[in-house]
């Protein structure tokens, strides 16, 4: 640069206290002790800095943000493909994740009851007819399955066996307008039977008047059916209507039959209750193999439970508990198979109206 | 000895001195200051160094050389101060310029015209010293004060006779 030289003086005169003020700019120090050049170079700096940094963000965003989107359409469309066959594949860990829980629930209550032999079943249908409840299981008769046997899972009493093919059978549900369970209120110990409504819940029936039934209470198998072992869930209170000499009391299902898909056959009770009914009834009955004409044979043993063995070849609608049994009217008249129930009337029990 | 030469249509006389004689009038200004100070706060009111800056600022006649003579003499005091190096730096290299631009335009010689000018660059001095003392160091510093003024006189009146002194080493 040319400086003229009447001017040279004062652009040194400049120079030298500029030079000056940048040496006392190093030695000085203001607050946080930081040196004056820096806090000048800083704030010398900072604004084109700032400005800058403004300029490269926006064309880093306006880059990023429109130009070079020009894949991220194909590439939406590839992502949205992988979240779908994703969505697909968590759905099926899901329903495997469930069914190893509901499988484990089955294998629990199987090593908690391990002194009852148990087949594991799944369900494969349901009844084409929307007035009967039943459910086919994918065992059968080659797998040890017999009519009669009780069918539970681990939250409660599903049915029992109502038809038994080779590698198939058709379970009655306890909703089924045709069922019946001996029962009893877990509290009070109170007897009576739960019969199905056709509908999701059903009602306990042979309770009095006089008892206090309240809302939520659980009811258990009583065993006195001669299908189901004792103290099994059957379901819970939901509502009571008083009655004479009879209440109403409707009952929510403990097992979720609305969602089975695998179930337990007891295979034991029946096959026990047998055998001490053959040995009991001996030769009394040497025609009827049937459960319930083996039942019947206990029940000829034993007078007091004569109206439980008599129905025992079954899920009894009509199988009223010992102490309600002389109050309840028959309501279906046995059917043909179930003459050995005829037999065990004087024993003064009403007729048991059991489906066969 | 004076030399006389042409400079925007004028005549302006230019001291010369014998040689080293300016670094060494500088230097015992520098170290008498220092020296006097040590025995009596009253020595403070002087200002030897800036005395001598305006002396030979106004004997040469050269703005630049003035410009770093003030400069020169301005960093050895900071040197041997408390002060940051360059505070005194700026200010005498300023009136080092001054001295020597004023120099070439106005009557220096005259005793009363150097008590004036003395009277006049001691507080140029101290304002630029206090500009530069509130700009960077961020401190007070007064513009002017009766300590200044009776300083100012002081330097004043001390000028007129050591410049006559100092007149005696032109050659």
């Amino acid at each position: 640069m040319d400086i003229p030289s009447r001017n040279r003086p004062l652009v040194l005169l400049v120079a030298v206290i500029l030079a000056q003020v940048l040496l006392l700019a190093f030695q000085i120090k203001r607050g946080q002790d930081v040196r004056l050049i820096r806090v000048w170079s800083a704030e010398l700096l900072a604004p084109p800095q700032r400005a800058g940094t403004f300029v490269i963000s926006k064309i880093d965003s306006t880059w990023f943000g429109y130009i070079d989107l020009r894949h991220a359409r194909a590439e939406n469309r590839q992502l949205a493909a992988e979240v779908g066959l994703l969505q697909l594949k968590n759905q099926q860990l899901e329903g495997q994740a469930a069914e190893a829980s509901r499988l484990a629930k089955l294998l629990g209550f199987r090593q908690a009851n391990s002194n009852v032999p148990t087949v594991a079943a799944e369900v494969i249908g349901a009844s084409a007819d929307s007035n009967s409840q039943t459910i086919f299981i994918n065992r059968g008769a080659s797998d040890g399955l017999r009519r009669n046997m009780a069918v539970v899972t681990p939250d409660g009493v599903v049915g029992k066996i109502f038809e038994v093919l080779p590698h198939m059978a058709q379970v009655l549900l306890i909703t089924d307008k045709e069922s019946g369970v001996g029962a009893l209120l877990a509290n009070t110990r109170t007897h009576g039977v739960v019969k199905g409504t056709g509908g999701p819940l059903l009602w306990m029936d042979y309770v009095t008047a006089g008892e206090k039934v309240p809302v939520g209470e659980e009811i258990l198998t009583s065993g006195e059916d001669k299908i189901f072992p004792k103290d099994l869930p059957v379901g819970t209170v939901v509502s009571t209507k008083p009655g004479t000499p009879i209440q109403t009391i409707k009952v929510n299902p403990a097992a979720h039959l609305d969602r089975l898909e695998e179930v337990l056959v007891l295979l034991t009770e029946q096959s026990l209750k047998t055998k001490e009914s053959d040995a009991a009834v001996g030769s009394a009955a040497p025609e009827k193999k049937s459960p319930s004409s083996k039942a019947q044979g206990s029940a000829a043993k034993a007078p007091h439970v004569a109206g439980v063995a008599k129905n025992a070849a079954g899920v009894s609608k009509n199988a009223a508990p010992a102490g309600n049994r002389a109050k309840t009217p028959a309501k279906t008249p046995a059917p043909p198979v179930k003459k050995p129930a005829a037999v065990a009337k004087p024993g003064g029990t009403n007729p048991a109206g059991t489906r066969q | 000895m004076t030399v006389r030469m042409d400079s925007d249509a004028q005549h302006i006389e230019v001291h010369k001195f014998y040689g080293g004689t300016v670094a060494v009038v500088c230097f015992l200004a520098l170290v008498i200051q220092a020296f006097l100070n040590k025995y009596s706060t009253h020595f403070q009111l002087l200002e030897l160094p800036l005395l001598v800056v305006v002396y030979f600022g106004l004997s040469r006649r050269n703005s630049t050389s003035g410009l770093f003579l003030g400069t020169a003499v301005g960093l050895l005091q900071d040197g041997i101060s408390h002060t940051p190096i360059g505070l005194y730096g700026i200010a005498k290299g300023f009136i080092g310029y001054i001295a020597s631009s004023v120099g070439a335009r106005l009557d220096t010689e005259h005793p009363i015209s150097r008590f004036i000018l003395m009277f006049l660059f001691f507080h140029i001095h101290q304002v630029v010293l206090a500009i530069t003392i509130h700009l960077l160091l961020a401190q007070p510093e007064a513009f002017f004060s009766l300590h200044l003024l009776i300083a100012s006189l002081v330097n004043s009146a001390v000028a007129v006779f050591l410049f006559a002194g100092l007149d005696r080493l032109r050659r």
